[in-house]
């Protein structure tokens, strides 16, 4: 049976964990967000040395166990002299590799934007920045808002492979209190519906704004 | 005065536009005709920029063209109006970013733009939310806001009911009315008998025969060609 009393007793460390993973998310969000920006970029460019690098870039993210990359930076770095942080090793570990798949997300938005919408901004006198700036982006990150917010939303739940190196997010913090508790049951029960409501609310904030952009520019 | 001297481009090999010679003065407009493919587009994108050139020249009063001071701008077969904007950011994005306007002015310009073209009241919509007439007026005023001196129609009727043939004509022959020079590259013959311009019948990347609309409406015997062709199209 689900121990009521157990959850309310263990809210200020749910509470505590609900902030880490908030800050572990919202950090790697927008480090993904950043760098996949620019790899899409990247990737739509006709610079075959930047291409290959962020393909190289992309292949090893893309092709390797997130569980791995975090170790690897959280663990296997600091014996190569590179000690970051713990929490700081997830945040980066993820943001790249968020980073990596969102550069496709982005790549695919760019694709979906008609070549007569850069040759309307050339003939008006935009440079290559301005156009990919005012024209290309806000309709490519229209396109792809929804496949964005199921990264996000990924995003958040993996980063509960935090706990594996000790940082005291949420998944963490509620492995302790079943270490103390014994009661597998309520605590995971807790601990999913605290996860299910952040995916929740951000999956409503992302579906407000493509109602709010939809609106704004039908097609 | 616009000058084309001896214009070459190819595509793989394929001359597009063989060895092209016009001129257009102030005020004028060049009507580029024929059929699909022979080249028509491709010379307007060449004025914007769009297409490099492999040979001959373009000259604007002597001056060989150069597009970075906004000397020509296009108005697209499908308008290709910036979806995600409102109407009148359409106008107002390129005069604040690239003009280097205000906010202030560029709004005040775009609405004595948009009232002209009787779009005052659709000032706040999405493109998406206009007809074809009305997001081809806003295309023009898109356009001509960057003070262009060419402007350039690439099958300005197209997209439109043919109804709507007329008040095209009106508007094109109003820019050229204003010392505008404008070229049109169309397969539609309806517009020629609406507009005082030179016609240009291209075939082959070639001029194959040329005339005023007043000559050839007058005597259209002495160009069989444009005859055949206009025919051919009314048909």
């Amino acid at each position: 049976m689900i121990d009521f009393q157990l959850i309310a007793d263990s809210l200020p460390y749910l509470g505590r964990g609900i902030l880490i993973t908030l800050q572990i998310s919202a950090i790697a969000c927008a480090m993904g967000l950043l760098i996949g920006t620019a790899c899409g970029l990247i990737l739509s460019s006709k610079n075959l040395l930047l291409r290959s690098i962020v393909t190289f870039y992309t292949t090893i993210f893309r092709g390797t166990p997130m569980l791995i990359q975090i170790i690897f930076a959280a663990l296997v770095l600091p014996t190569l002299g590179i000690a970051l942080p713990p929490l700081w090793a997830v945040i980066i570990a993820i943001g790249l590799n968020s980073g990596a798949y969102i550069a496709y997300i982005v790549l695919s938005g760019i694709k979906s934007v008609s070549v007569g919408q850069r040759e309307a901004g050339k003939t008006l006198g935009m440079n290559s920045m301005q156009i990919i700036r005012y024209i290309v982006l806000p309709q490519a990150f229209r396109v792809v808002l929804p496949a964005l917010g199921n990264e996000f939303i990924t995003l958040i739940k993996d980063s509960s492979l935090a706990s594996i190196v000790g940082v005291q997010e949420l998944t963490k913090e509620g492995e302790m209190i079943m270490g103390r508790t014994y009661d597998a049951l309520t605590v995971y029960i807790a601990i999913a519906a605290c996860y299910l409501i952040i995916t929740g609310a951000l999956s409503l904030i992302v579906s407000r704004i493509e109602q709010r952009m939809g609106t704004n520019a039908r097609h | 005065m616009l000058v084309i001297k001896d214009l070459s481009k190819q595509f793989h090999g394929k001359k597009i536009v063989a060895n092209i010679s016009f001129t257009v003065d102030k005020g004028g407009i060049a009507m580029l005709i024929g059929p699909s493919g022979v080249g028509k587009s491709t010379l307007l994108r060449i004025l914007n920029n769009l297409e490099t050139i492999d040979g001959g020249s373009i000259t604007l009063d002597d001056k060989p063209l150069d597009n970075k001071e906004h000397i020509s701008g296009m108005v697209f077969q499908g308008f290709n109006l910036f979806e995600h904007l409102t109407v009148e950011q359409n106008i107002t994005i390129a005069l604040e970013k690239v003009m280097g306007l205000s906010t202030k002015e560029a709004k005040r310009v775009a609405r004595a733009l948009l009232k002209r073209y009787g779009l005052l009241e659709k000032a706040d919509a999405y493109p998406s939310q206009l007809s074809g007439g009305q997001k081809q007026r806003l295309a023009i005023a898109r356009t001509i806001a960057m003070k262009p001196k060419i402007i350039c129609f690439d099958e300005p009727t197209s997209a439109l009911d043919p109804m709507l043939t007329s008040h095209v004509a009106k508007n094109i022959q109003e820019l050229a009315d204003e010392g505008y020079i404008v070229l049109i590259a169309s397969h539609d013959t309806a517009l020629l008998d609406k507009l005082d311009c030179t016609i240009y019948l291209m075939d082959e990347g070639k001029i194959v025969q040329q005339a005023t609309s007043r000559e050839f409406f007058k005597n259209k015997a002495n160009y069989p060609l444009l005859a055949r062709f206009v025919a051919g199209s009314i048909e």
